[in-house]
């Protein structure tokens, strides 16, 4: 499945600071939509669609901290930057312990706006290609028998089929056949890539 | 078993008490209507049945064996005599009724005949009304107000638990004394016996109100708000006098102390908004230039690709002339709101307005673990000021030297602040607050008032700024001065209230 293309959401209440970033955003180049409250992005928030926000902290009704919250309830994992019309300290270092991607003082240079947003994009590419990956290997893992189950875990140990066959009490023969079925299923070239494989869904 | 004549049962029927007849073996045999009305069992239904069933407690539990031992010539301790009796309802509701037993002669095996007088009623009538009695006075000693009733001369009749324990007094010592004399404090006598005359003369039912202080047994004087009616017992002429009176001393009391917190509060709250106003002024400001510098940054990148769409940077250019001047209107509002359009410059005493927030201000000692100094000069010459704005001033600079000294390690330096009121040769009033921190160096001294600059991380830069405009608008100068050994002290001096212009 291929991507959507990247989006900006700009989340902020006053329209003159909502409507220049989009612009701003679009002069770049980058693809941008706004809403003009918490409530209203989240009721039309698709997280399959791959992108950034770029959030104000201070908003009535619901904040912008208040919806960082929201969305990692929901286990969203698009990365936030967070915009203050206001240095407030204590409330950035909330947000980054909250897992913002990053914190910026309105007014900004554009440069400084648009560096992040870039970072951020990246990082949400990086994120949705590592769960794409782990949700294809563990589909992989789900094919295999217990026994191609039990192979697997320790020949991934770095055990020789020798051993393994001693652990589990079977035959060398067996334990290359049970071997070469989990290769295949795994879709593994090498021991090195089904290494790699396990790390990747491990973490 | 014989069931009484037709005669009997007709007699029986008009007798206004119950009638129950029951055999050798205690089952009913006749059962008149009343008897139907106070058991709720119909005669049929009654018939036949044993009569206990219409006891209660041991009488019902014994019936059928005393029944037996008086038959078997045992004596009786019922018949030929009235007594009450606890009885039980159909519905199982039990209640009493008097009740006589005799043997009907000439029946063989013996029949029995018991008259039932409801009495419950009567009782609960009796009850009812020595009840009330008692409600009555309980509602006279549980009201909430005192009661006290007078004679036309005066002389007091009636006194309730609650005038009792508000005066202090026993009851006995009350009744039969001149309520005036006796009761009432003395300088408020005249008080309280012209409001007595008036009522006495003014032939109305209309109660009215009057308040003064009563005098209790210790000698302690409560502030009582009264209500007086006139009573005429059915005649034009008053015959006394009824008054209720409620002791408001505490509430009195409560009230002023609500009065100053409240007053207290509203200062904070006014010191409060210094901070937060800055951080609002700050935040309302940062969107309109936000939205211009991206627009402005937006147009410049618009301009620069090959075939510029122009409708969109006019758009954006206009958008950014609308910002800059929002920016400007809020500038304006900060002004009016820092130029304090309720200003109330009154008398004050320097020294007793610093006093007054030196709990506060402390609270800012106890958070950097400092120590505040009062060094306050007298006796110093009243000054004209609004006292709530002098007292922000103290607020932001006290709160001020904290942070200073907060920035580094103080080893060995005294981490403390000083407030300190003295008299000028001119005879004017100085007030200064200085510290022990790192001081200000050269050219952040020339900055320091300006408004926005700050040397703090999370400084908004405006607490000077507005402090000096305040202190200006009371013709005097905010100054700073090197402190000595080190440090900083922020200073001004206030024209002291000249004798004439009082």
């Amino acid at each position: 499945m291929k991507d959507l293309p990247s989006t900006v959401f700009v989340v902020d209440d006053d329209d003159a600071v909502r409507n220049s970033l989009k612009l701003l955003l679009k002069s770049a180049g980058i693809a941008a939509e706004s809403a003009a409250s918490a409530q209203e992005f989240l009721s039309t928030y698709d997280s399959s669609q791959p992108g950034c926000l770029v959030l104000d902290v201070r908003m009535p009704g619901m904040s912008g901290l208040e919806m960082q919250h929201e969305l990692n309830v929901r286990g969203a994992i698009i990365p936030v930057i967070f915009i203050s019309g206001h240095g407030d300290i204590p409330m950035a270092v909330e947000a980054m312990q909250h897992g913002a991607f990053d914190f910026l003082q309105k007014p900004f240079r554009d440069q400084d706006l648009l560096d992040r947003v870039q970072r951020a994009l990246a990082r949400d590419a990086e994120n949705r290609t590592r769960l794409r990956l782990t949700d294809r290997i563990r589909e992989r893992l789900s094919t295999l028998s217990p026994r191609e189950r039990e192979v697997l875990q320790l020949v991934t140990q770095g055990k020789a089929n020798k051993m393994v066959a001693g652990d589990l009490g079977v035959s060398q023969r067996t334990v290359e056949i049970h071997r070469a079925h989990v290769m295949q299923k795994m879709e593994a070239g090498s021991l090195a890539e089904l290494v790699r494989m396990m790390m990747t869904v491990a973490q | 078993m014989s069931t009484p004549s037709a005669d009997v049962l007709a007699v029986l029927e008009a007798t206004f008490d119950a009638v129950v007849i029951m055999d050798d073996r205690g089952r009913i045999l006749a059962f008149n209507r009343s008897a139907e009305e106070m058991f709720g069992y119909r005669t049929a239904d009654a018939l036949g049945r044993n009569v206990s069933m219409l006891m209660t407690g041991v009488d019902r539990a014994t019936h059928d064996d005393n029944l037996k031992r008086y038959l078997g010539g045992g004596e009786s301790r019922v018949l030929g005599k009235g007594r009450d009796v606890m009885v039980r309802h159909r519905d199982g509701s039990e209640f009493s009724v008097f009740l006589s037993v005799g043997r009907i002669p000439n029946t063989e095996p013996p029949q029995f005949i018991g008259f039932l007088h409801d009495t419950s009623l009567r009782r609960r009538a009796l009850a009812t009304l020595q009840h009330e009695r008692e409600l009555n006075r309980l509602y006279l000693d549980l009201a909430q107000v005192m009661l006290v009733a007078t004679d036309r001369a005066g002389v007091i009749q009636l006194v309730n638990q609650r005038a009792i324990r508000v005066l202090g007094r026993q009851e006995a010592d009350l009744i039969g004394q001149p309520w005036a004399d006796c009761c009432v404090a003395p300088h408020d006598r005249p008080l309280a016996r012209a409001a007595y005359r008036a009522l006495l003369m003014s032939g109305s039912d209309e109660p009215q109100s009057c308040e003064y202080h009563v005098r209790t047994f210790d000698g302690d004087e409560r502030f009582v708000t009264w209500r007086g009616v006139a009573l005429r017992d059915g005649g034009e002429t008053p015959t006394g006098i009824l008054l209720s009176g409620e002791d408001i001393t505490d509430q009195r009391r409560a009230e002023g102390e609500a009065h100053k917190a409240m007053e207290r509060m509203n200062s904070v709250a006014r010191l409060a908004t210094m901070g937060e106003m800055a951080a609002g002024i700050s935040h309302e400001l940062n969107q309109p230039l936000a939205a211009i510098a991206n627009y402005a940054q937006a147009c410049a990148r618009l301009l620069r690709t090959p075939a510029a769409d122009l409708p969109e940077v006019t758009g954006a250019l206009d958008q950014i002339s609308s910002q800059a001047l929002r920016a400007g209107e809020i500038i304006r509002r900060i002004r009016s709101l820092v130029r304090n359009e309720d200003v109330r410059r009154e008398r004050h005493d320097i020294n007793g307005l610093i006093r007054e927030v030196h709990a506060l201000l402390a609270t800012d000692a106890r958070v950097h673990d400092g120590r505040l100094i009062l060094d306050l000069g007298e006796p110093l010459p009243p000054v004209t000021v609004d006292g709530v704005q002098i007292q922000q001033v103290m607020m932001n600079l006290v709160h001020n030297a904290f942070e200073a000294q907060g920035l580094e390690p103080h080893d060995g330096v005294p981490f403390e602040v000083r407030i300190a009121t003295t008299l000028t040769e001119t005879g004017d009033v100085e007030v200064s607050v200085s510290d022990f921190g790192p001081g200000l160096e050269g050219d952040v001294e020339q900055k320091i008032f300006e408004p926005f600059f700050t040397t703090k991380a999370t400084g908004t830069g405006l607490g000077l700024a507005i402090s000096r405009s305040i202190i200006k608008a009371h013709d005097a100068r905010l100054g700073y001065r090197a402190n000595q050994p080190r440090g900083a002290c922020f200073f001004f001096v206030l024209p002291a209230l000249q004798e004439a212009s009082r």
